[in-house]
C-alpha cells in the first residue's frame, strides 16, 4: 500500500468544497447565454390571421368581379385578382446555383458545373417562347426550411427559426398553399419531406420522402421521377409541386465541383425536357395544360463548397424558370424590363431578368387569383406576372394596345398588393409588441397615402370612366405604378431592417453576466492561490512576469482577434500562431534551463504539423471537389495522384492506432494499476481493434470480404459505442466503491488514464482515419505540456510558489485544444460539421442519437478529451506537498483557469457578434462562430463539472 | 555553478573592445548595404520586395552577408587562437544553420509549405539568417554558453554582445509583429507570405540597431572607468 496521508489541519468540509465554482460558473453562463441568444437570434412574431376573398371590398381597388374592362365575366370564381393561369407546376430545385441556370457565357469563365441544365436555356432562348429565366435572391438566412417559409408567406423568416429546421414544424401563418386550399385548388406535392411537415393537411396527395439523410442522393429524386410525369396526365390537381433534393445532397457531401454534382444535374436536365415536351403536347387548346404555366426553382444557392445558410452572394443568389404554354406574350413595357441579354455559346440569345424570392408568393397568387396570404410583403413582379398575363386581351378588340391593357390591369393588381401590404403593416404594428417604430410607420404612411390619393383622384376615374386616348392614361398608369413601388420597395427595406433588428437590452444583460462569470472566476482562483498559502503573486518578479504574463497576453490576443472577420476565418491559423510562439518561449526556457530540449523541439515540430493540416483543413474551407466530408480526413486530400501514397495514406492511421493500443498497454502495465481499473482500460485496446477491422471490412483497398458489409458497417461501432459506454459507467460506479488507500496523485493519474480511454475509442472511430493520426499529435503534445512544468523558472527561484498551478502551461493546453479543433478538419461554420460522422453504425436518422454523434465528432479533440485530461497538469507537477486537499484545490484551480480562457474567449466572440451586429457577414461568418463558441463554452462547463463529480471525491481524512 | 563563472570568465576574457565609433560604422556599414541591396534590387534588376520577394531577398542576404561576415569577424572572440579566416568560415558555417532554424521556426508559425512558396521561405530563412545567428557566430563561435546567454537569456555583456543580441531579437519579434496583418481581408499584395514578415524584419532589425547603438555607448561609458 502506499503512504498513508495525514489528516490535515482544517479539512474541508467535502468535494464541494472544491467544486462548487464549476457549477456556479455553469449555472452563470447558462443564464448569460440564453438571454443573449434570446435577444440575438432574431425572431418575427406571426400574426394569426388570413386574408380571404371578401377582404377585397375594404380596399380602393377594383375587385375582379366590377370589371375594368368588362372583357370577362366574373364566374371563374376568382375573387382578388383575375386569374391568368389554371394550373401550375413548380418544381423546386434545392440548393439551384444561378450559374447552374444561366448560360456559361454570363460568367467570366466557364466551369464544369455550368451549362448542364440545357434545356431550360434553350427554351428561354427559343424564338417567341413564353419562358423567362430569372436570377431570384433569396434572403438569409439560406436554409431550405427557412426558404421554403418564405416562399410560401412571402416573409421574411428570422434565424431563430433555423434551430427548428430539424423538427420542420407546421406553418400556422397564413401563406401561399393555405390560401389555395381555402379557394379550393387541389395541391399535389413529392418529394422533400419537408412539405407535408410544414404543411400536414394541405395537400390532396402527397409522396414524400426523407430528406434528412445527406449521404442519400437519390431516394428523394427518385421517388419524384415516379411520380411527377404520370401526374402531369392526371386531372385532379390545380398545382404540383415537386421537390428534389439531390444536388442539396451533392453539394453537402460532394461539393460542387463533383463528379456526382455533374451527374445529378444531367438527371435533371432529362427530366425537365421530359416535362417540357410533356406539358407542351398537351397544351393544345382544350388540351389538359391548355393553361398551365410551370416554373423551375432553387429555394437558395450554395457555395462551392455545399454549404448554405448565409447571406454570402452564391448562397442567396438562385434561379427560377418561368414557362407559359400558351402562347408567347408580346413585350412587356420596357420600363419594367430588367433583363439583361447575352449570346450564349450557341449563339442564341439568352436574357436574363432578376427578382426577389420575396415577391414570389404575391406574384403566384396574383397569377392563379386567390387572395394573397396575409403577411405577404412582398411585390409582384411585373416580368413574371407578364408571363401569365395573356388571357382577358384576347376579347377586347377596341383597346389601343396590348400593353396599355396589361399596364391598367397591372396597375389595379399592384393596388390590391399595396393595400394588401400596408394592411399587414398596419395589423403587425398594432398586435406586436415589438413593432415598427413611429418614424417607419409614418414614412410608409406618407408613401402609401400618395399613391393611394393619386389612384382616387387620377387613376380610378381614368380606368374606369370613359376610353380617353392613350397618350393620357399611359403617362397617368406610369406615374401610379411607380408610386406603388415606392411605397412597396419601402417596405420591404423597412422590413428587413427590422427582421434583423436586435434586442439590445437582453443582449447587454447576457453580456453583463458574462462578464460577472468571468470575474468570478478570476475570483475563485485567486481565492485557490489563497489556499495554497501563496499570496498574489508579483507580477513584477522576473520569472513570473515573463511566463505568467505571456499566457495572458497571448489569451488576449487571440481574445481580441475575434474582432475582425479576417481572424475569424483563420482562427486555426491564429491559434496555432500563438502556440507555436507559446512553443519558441518554451523552447527559450529550455535552452536557459539546458533540459527537455528534446520536447521543446518535438513540440515545434508538432506545431508545424499541426499548421500543415490546419492549412490543408482551409484549401478544404476555402473550395474543393471531389472531397468526401463523410471521410472527412484531409489525409484523403494529399494522395490524389500517388498509389504509394494513397496505400500510405490508408495504412498510416492504422499504424498510429496500433502505437496508440501499444502506449496504452504500456501505461497500464504500471504495477500501480489495480487490477479492475487496468481491465477497464484494457477493453479500449480491445475497441481500437474493432476500428481497425472496421476500417479494413470498409476500406475498397484491402477489401477482402471479412464479413458481410452491412455487419461490418453498422455492429461492429455500435459495439465500440457499447464498449465505451460500459466503460463509463464502471467507472462512474467505481469511482464510488474505491477505497482511500492509494497515493492520491497514482489515483488520480489512473483516473484520467481510464476515463481518456474510455472516451477515446469512440472519438477516434467517429473522426475517421485522420482519428489515430490526431490521438497520437495530441499524447505528444500533451506530454510535451507536462513535461515542460520543470523548465519554468519559478520552480527554482522560488519554490514556495510553485504549487499553484502554472497559468501558462493551462493556457498552452488549452490553445492546443482548439488548434486540435482546427486540425482534425473543422471549422466555425454549419458546414464545417462533418453529418458523415452521425451516421457511423447508424443509417436512420434520430435526432437526439445522431446530434450526439455530431457533437462527440465535432467536439470530441477540442473539447471532450482535453478537459477530461487537464488533471494530468496537477499530478505532474513536482511539489513536496501530497495531501489531498492540495492537490484537490489545485486541480480545481486548473480547471478555474481552463474554464476561465475559454470564457474570455467566448465573452469576446459574444461581444464580437454584438458589435458586427450590422455586418455584411454577420449570419455568414460572425453567427455560426458565436453559436460554436456557446456550445463549445457549455460543453465545457459541462463536462467540468461531470469531471469534478468524478475526480474530486469525498476527502475522509478529517477525524 | 563552474560553467557560470567559466562563462564569466570568456566574457570578460574574450570580449574583445569595440569604441562608440566602431560601433556606429559597424551599424552604418550593415544598415548602408541593406539599403544598397535594395538600391539594387529596385535599380539594376527592376524588382522590389512586392513584385519579386524570392530574388529580393536572395539579393539582399547576398549582398549582406559579407558585410557582416568581415565587419564582425574582426570582433571575434579569443583573437590569439581563432584567426579571421577561421571567424569568417563559421559565419559561412552558421548561414544554412541558422536559416534551419528560422525555417523550423517560420514553418511553425504558419508559414505555406507549399512547393510555389519554397524558395521565398528559404531565401527569407537564409536573411534573418544573416541578421541573427550570422554575425554572433563570427564572434562567439561555437561556445555553447554564450550562444545560451545571448539568446536565451537574453543578457549580452560587452559593447559588441549588444550589437549582435538586440538587433537579432529586433528582427525576430520585429518579423513576429510583422506576420499579424496578413490574414486581414485588405486584399493588398502585401500582405503576401513573406513580404510583410519581411518588412517586419527589416523594420525591428533597424530599429534594434539603432537600440543596441544606444545600449553599446552607454555600457562603454560604464566600462571606460574601470578600463583605465
Amino acid at each position: 500500500m502506499a503512504r498513508k496521508m495525514e489528516p490535515r489541519r482544517r479539512s474541508p468540509s467535502g468535494k464541494w468544497e472544491y467544486i462548487w465554482p464549476m457549477w456556479l460558473t455553469l449555472l452563470l453562463h447558462v443564464v448569460a447565454i440564453f438571454l443573449f441568444t434570446r435577444g440575438f437570434l432574431l425572431t418575427r412574431t406571426e400574426l394569426p390571421y388570413y386574408s380571404s376573398c371578401s377582404d377585397i371590398s375594404q380596399s380602393p381597388c377594383f375587385s375582379s368581379s366590377d370589371n375594368l374592362n368588362s372583357t370577362t365575366n366574373s364566374s371563374d370564381g376568382s375573387c382578388w385578382t383575375k386569374p391568368a393561369i389554371n394550373r401550375l407546376v413548380i418544381i423546386v430545385l434545392d440548393a439551384l446555383r444561378f450559374d447552374f441556370v444561366a448560360p456559361s457565357s454570363f460568367f467570366p469563365e466557364s466551369k464544369p458545373w455550368m451549362d448542364k441544365l440545357q434545356v431550360l436555356r434553350m427554351v428561354a432562348s427559343r424564338n417567341g417562347s413564353s419562358a423567362r429565366i430569372f436570377k431570384a435572391f433569396a434572403d438569409p438566412p439560406t436554409t431550405s426550411l427557412q426558404r421554403l417559409k418564405g416562399l410560401t408567406t412571402g416573409g421574411l423568416p428570422t434565424f431563430v427559426d433555423v434551430g427548428n429546421s430539424f423538427g420542420a414544424p407546421a406553418i400556422v401563418e397564413d401563406n401561399l398553399i393555405h390560401q389555395l386550399v381555402q379557394n379550393g385548388k387541389k395541391v399535389l406535392m413529392m418529394g422533400d419531406d419537408t412539405w407535408t411537415q410544414l404543411f400536414p393537411h394541405h395537400f390532396e396527395r402527397s409522396y414524400p420522402y426523407p430528406s434528412f439523410n445527406v449521404k442519400d442522393l437519390d431516394t428523394v429524386d427518385n421517388g419524384c421521377i415516379d411520380h411527377l410525369i404520370p401526374s402531369l396526365h392526371e386531372e385532379n390537381w390545380d398545382v404540383l409541386i415537386s421537390h428534389f433534393l439531390g444536388v442539396d445532397h451533392a453539394g453537402h457531401i460532394f461539393g460542387v465541383d463533383s463528379n456526382p454534382m455533374i451527374e445529378k444535374l444531367q438527371q435533371y436536365n432529362n427530366i425537365l425536357e421530359r416535362v417540357i415536351e410533356e406539358l407542351e403536347s398537351q397544351s393544345g387548346p382544350g388540351g389538359l395544360h391548355e393553361n398551365t404555366m410551370l416554373i423551375v426553382m432553387g429555394d437558395h444557392g450554395q457555395t462551392l463548397n455545399g454549404d448554405h445558410g448565409g447571406g454570402g452572394s452564391e448562397e442567396v443568389e438562385t434561379a427560377v424558370f418561368a414557362m407559359n404554354f400558351k402562347k408567347p406574350p408580346s413585350s412587356i413595357p420596357p420600363e419594367f424590363d430588367s433583363s439583361a441579354c447575352r449570346l450564349d455559346m450557341d449563339g442564341n440569345n439568352v436574357c436574363i431578368s432578376s427578382m426577389q424570392q420575396l415577391d414570389f408568393a404575391a406574384t403566384v397568387s396574383a397569377l392563379i387569383g386567390i387572395p394573397f396570404p396575409y403577411g405577404s410583403i412582398g411585390r409582384i413582379n411585373p416580368e413574371l406576372y407578364a408571363l401569365g398575363a395573356r388571357r382577358w386581351d384576347l376579347g377586347a378588340p377596341q383597346e389601343p394596345s396590348e400593353s396599355d391593357v396589361w399596364m391598367q390591369n397591372y396597375a389595379n393588381v399592384l393596388c390590391v398588393n399595396s393595400w394588401q401590404v400596408k394592411r399587414y403593416i398596419d395589423v403587425y404594428s398594432a398586435s406586436s409588441a415589438v413593432g415598427f417604430s413611429s418614424d417607419d410607420l409614418s414614412r410608409i404612411a406618407s408613401t402609401y397615402a400618395q399613391a393611394e390619393s393619386h389612384w382616387l383622384h387620377s387613376t380610378k376615374k381614368l380606368l374606369s370612366g370613359s376610353k380617353n386616348g392613350s397618350d393620357t392614361i399611359l403617362p397617368t398608369l406610369q406615374k401610379q405604378i411607380d408610386a406603388y413601388f415606392n411605397f412597396l420597395a419601402t417596405v420591404a427595406e423597412l422590413a428587413r431592417l427590422k427582421w434583423t433588428e436586435f434586442d439590445l437590452k437582453l443582449m447587454i444583460s447576457g453580456i453583463l453576466i458574462m462578464l460577472l462569470s468571468i470575474i468570478f472566476q478570476i475570483l475563485s482562483m485567486l481565492r485557490g492561490n489563497k489556499q495554497l498559502g501563496i499570496f498574489m503573486p508579483l507580477s513584477g518578479a522576473s520569472g513570473i512576469f515573463s511566463i505568467s504574463t505571456l499566457a495572458y497576453v497571448l489569451l488576449a490576443i487571440r481574445a481580441c482577434s475575434f474582432l475582425s472577420n479576417s481572424y475569424i476565418l483563420e482562427e486555426g491559423k491564429v491559434a496555432n500562431f500563438l502556440l507555436a510562439t507559446s512553443g519558441i518561449v518554451m523552447l527559450r526556457y529550455a535552452v536557459r534551463k539546458e533540459k527537455l530540449l528534446p520536447e521543446s523541439f518535438g513540440f515545434l515540430l508538432l506545431c508545424a504539423f499541426c499548421q500543415f493540416s490546419i492549412e490543408v483543413g482551409l484549401t478544404k474551407q476555402a473550395a474543393t471537389s471531389a472531397f468526401m466530408k463523410e471521410h472527412t480526413s484531409w489525409i484523403l486530400n494529399i494522395t490524389s495522384g500517388f498509389p504509394v501514397w494513397e496505400f500510405v495514406a490508408e495504412v498510416a492511421p492504422m499504424l498510429a492506432l496500433i502505437l496508440l493500443a501499444f502506449l496504452l498497454y504500456k501505461a497500464t502495465n504500471n504495477s500501480s494499476f489495480k487490477w479492475a481499473w487496468k481491465y477497464t482500460i484494457r477493453s479500449t485496446i480491445l475497441s481500437y481493434m474493432l476500428i481497425l477491422l472496421h476500417w479494413i471490412s470498409d476500406g475498397n483497398r484491402i477489401g477482402f470480404a471479412l464479413m458481410p458489409e452491412s455487419i461490418g458497417r453498422n455492429y461492429v461501432p455500435r459495439i465500440i459505442y457499447a464498449i465505451s459506454l460500459g466503460q463509463l459507467l464502471l467507472l462512474s460506479f467505481g469511482a464510488l466503491f474505491e477505497d482511500n488507500s492509494l497515493d492520491c496523485k497514482k489515483n488520480l493519474i489512473t483516473k484520467t488514464v481510464a476515463i481518456l480511454s474510455a472516451w477515446s475509442s469512440t472519438v477516434i472511430l467517429l473522426s475517421g482515419k485522420q482519428g489515430p493520426m490526431i490521438a497520437c499529435a495530441s499524447t505528444i503534445g500533451g506530454y510535451c505540456i507536462l513535461r515542460m512544468d520543470n523548465t519554468g523558472e519559478r520552480t527554482t527561484e522560488r519554490p514556495s510558489s510553485s504549487s499553484a498551478v502554472d497559468p501558462f502551461r493551462v493556457m498552452q493546453w488549452s490553445l492546443f485544444a482548439v488548434c486540435l479543433f482546427f486540425c482534425s478538419g473543422h471549422w466555425c461554420a454549419f458546414d464545417g460539421l462533418r453529418y458523415g460522422a452521425a451516421f457511423v453504425g447508424f443509417e436512420e436518422f434520430v435526432l437526439i442519437r445522431q446530434a450526439i454523434l455530431l457533437t462527440i465528432d465535432t467536439f470530441g479533440f477540442s473539447i471532450i478529451l482535453p478537459v477530461l485530461g487537464l488533471p494530468f497538469l496537477v499530478a505532474t507537477m513536482k511539489q513536496a506537498n501530497q495531501t489531498k486537499h492540495f492537490i484537490y484545490t489545485q486541480l480545481s484551480q486548473a480547471y478555474v483557469m481552463y474554464g476561465l480562457s475559454t470564457a474570455i474567449t467566448t465573452t469576446f466572440a459574444i461581444l464580437c457578434v454584438t458589435v458586427q451586429r450590422r455586418h455584411l457577414m454577420v449570419w455568414g461568418l460572425f453567427a455560426p462562430k458565436f453559436v460554436f463558441d456557446v456550445v463549445g463554452l457549455l460543453l465545457t462547463d459541462i463536462f467540468t463539472c461531470w469531471a469534478s463529480l468524478y475526480y474530486f471525491d469525498q476527502v475522509k481524512d478529517d477525524q | 555553478m563552474a560553467k557560470a563563472t567559466a562563462t564569466k570568465d570568456s566574457a570578460i576574457d574574450g570580449s574583445p573592445f569595440i569604441s562608440a565609433s566602431e560601433a556606429l560604422i559597424v551599424q552604418l556599414l550593415c544598415g548602408c548595404s541593406l539599403a544598397f541591396s535594395l538600391w539594387v534590387a529596385n535599380s539594376v534588376y527592376s524588382i522590389h520586395l512586392l513584385t519579386d520577394p524570392s530574388n529580393t531577398l536572395l539579393l539582399i542576404w547576398i549582398i549582406e552577408l559579407p558585410i557582416v561576415i568581415l565587419l564582425y569577424s574582426r570582433y571575434r572572440r579569443n583573437r590569439k587562437r581563432c584567426t579571421y579566416l577561421r571567424a569568417v568560415g563559421r559565419g559561412l558555417l552558421a548561414l544554412p544553420a541558422g536559416a534551419a532554424i528560422n525555417f523550423l521556426g517560420a514553418v511553425a508559425l504558419g508559414a505555406p509549405v507549399t512547393i510555389q512558396y519554397l524558395p521565398k521561405t528559404v531565401n527569407w530563412s537564409l536573411m534573418m539568417s544573416v541578421f541573427t545567428t550570422v554575425p554572433a557566430s563570427c564572434v562567439l563561435g561555437s561556445s555553447w554558453a554564450d550562444w545560451r546567454r545571448i539568446f536565451a537569456q537574453t543578457k549580452p555583456n560587452g559593447s559588441i554582445e549588444y550589437l549582435i543580441c538586440l538587433p537579432a531579437h529586433g528582427a525576430v519579434i520585429g518579423g513576429w509583429f510583422g506576420a499579424w496583418p496578413m490574414p486581414l481581408d485588405w486584399e493588398r499584395p502585401w500582405q503576401e507570405w513573406p513580404i510583410c514578415v519581411s518588412y517586419g524584419a527589416i523594420t525591428g532589425y533597424l530599429v534594434a540597431m539603432v537600440a543596441s547603438l544606444g545600449f553599446a555607448l552607454a555600457h562603454n561609458r560604464s566600462c571606460l572607468p574601470k578600463r583605465d
